[in-house]
């Protein structure tokens, strides 16, 4: 395990310097938008909160911090501080794959995809898309992030925007029950599969779904997957932990212990298995977590957008 | 040797909300906990019952093994809130370390 004073103060002082917990630059990590011709005004706004474009960085720097965690040099981690977020950030990005980067890419165009055939009016505006700062709350840096989300708030509500589609369970979950809290500004917050709205089909097939901690159980949200998927002739298996009473895959834990977070992966993938049908998750850092274990597993927008 | 401080509960209002008085130490949330195993977070909601502050600094890195997945506050008969204190107990402790 490292230190989590020393995770958490390279991750605030990121935060406070380049509006990202890894320090890279907005434009190496935002660029799933600019081969598409999305509207910028609609009913909703698309916010993003940039959690699946990290994705990548994500697996990246865990494969590093893997490599260090209880060894001796875990130690000089206290000094990443005093490096300036975006010089860490931008070697962050050149060492991360381009091909991951694509592919995290992907996911977020099978989403407009997915609600431009649902005819859902939506705009996107990437400069009102920014990180809602849910690491730092997560972390125990509260004045960090009220900080941080308050500058988020503030400049969604000058430009005026009040419905709001998430994709990510940890973006909702900030947008939806703590900017109002902490910031004084709410918002009308969906997440996407909420907002779809296709012609029923008979797919015939049978998925387990990992519902991510927040979607299943801090916003009761496992209910709309499912109806989505029956909708479609996809019918989900029963495991023990789901819904409401899901449990963690262990992927927030990749920062301050990849050990921990590798032996409840292993737990989970092994539940989520017994029913030998594919995996299906809806959070970005739940996927990426769980692909570590070479489980068959895909996003639930991925599957969507393959049948819709 | 650990001392106690009486007023610990009240130095934690800060940080979060007041409920670690709810809980009467079932152990719903350790038996539950996918996390962290070791009496966890019972323990911990003990130690503020007790007035325990030492103890709670001694074993700070523990606090940032959960997860935040909220099984705990959701199995919790007496609704205490045992994610919410954990949650609390990070603030308090961060924010030790930076005064420090």
């Amino acid at each position: 395990m490292f230190n989590p004073r020393d995770i958490i103060e390279v991750l605030a002082a990121n935060v406070r310097q380049t509006k990202s917990p890894f320090g890279i630059p907005k434009y190496m990590v935002n660029t799933w938008f600019k081969d598409l011709r999305l509207p910028k005004e609609g009913e909703y706004l698309l916010f993003t909160g940039l959690m699946y474009q990290f994705s990548p960085f994500i697996e990246t720097a865990t494969q590093y911090l893997e490599k260090y965690e209880d060894t001796e040099t875990a130690g000089y981690l206290k000094y990443a501080k005093w490096v300036p977020g975006y010089i860490s950030g931008i070697g962050l990005a050149m060492m991360t794959k381009r091909k991951e980067k694509r592919k995290a890419g992907q996911l977020l165009k099978n989403i407009a995809y997915l609600l431009h055939k649902s005819k859902v009016n939506f705009g996107y505006r990437p400069d009102l898309d920014n990180y809602s700062g849910i690491l730092l709350y997560d972390m125990g840096d509260q004045k960090g992030f009220v900080a941080h989300a308050k500058k988020v708030a503030q400049k969604l509500k000058n430009a005026g925007i009040k419905k709001i589609i998430t994709i990510d369970p940890h973006t909702a979950y900030a947008l939806k029950e703590l900017f109002p809290k902490y910031t004084g500004i709410s918002f009308d917050v969906k997440p996407y599969f909420e907002l779809l709205n296709f012609e029923p089909k008979d797919c015939g097939l049978e998925v387990t779904l990992h519902d991510p901690c927040f979607f299943g159980r801090y916003l009761k949200a496992s209910d709309i997957t499912r109806k989505q998927l029956a909708n479609m002739g996809i019918s989900v298996t029963n495991i023990r932990n789901q819904g409401e009473f899901t449990s963690c895959c262990g992927g927030p834990a990749e920062s301050i212990s990849p050990s921990l977070s590798n032996e409840i992966l292993e737990k989970r993938v092994k539940e989520l298995g017994e029913p030998g049908k594919p995996i299906i998750a809806y959070c970005p850092i739940c996927l990426g977590n769980l692909k570590k274990s070479n489980a068959d597993v895909e996003d639930l927008s991925t599957l969507l957008a393959r049948h819709a | 040797m650990n001392s106690v401080n009486l007023d610990f509960a009240e130095e934690l209002k800060e940080y979060s909300d007041d409920t670690a008085f709810e809980c009467f130490n079932c152990g719903t949330c350790a038996a539950i906990c996918p996390l962290v195993h070791d009496n966890f977070p019972r323990r911990m909601i003990r130690y503020i019952q007790v007035g325990a502050k030492e103890k709670i600094l001694e074993n700070s890195d523990e606090l940032w093994r959960c997860l935040h997945c909220g099984l705990c506050t959701h199995t919790c008969p007496r609704e205490a809130d045992p994610g919410e204190i954990i949650l609390g107990l990070k603030r308090f402790v961060l924010a030790n370390w930076r005064k420090s």
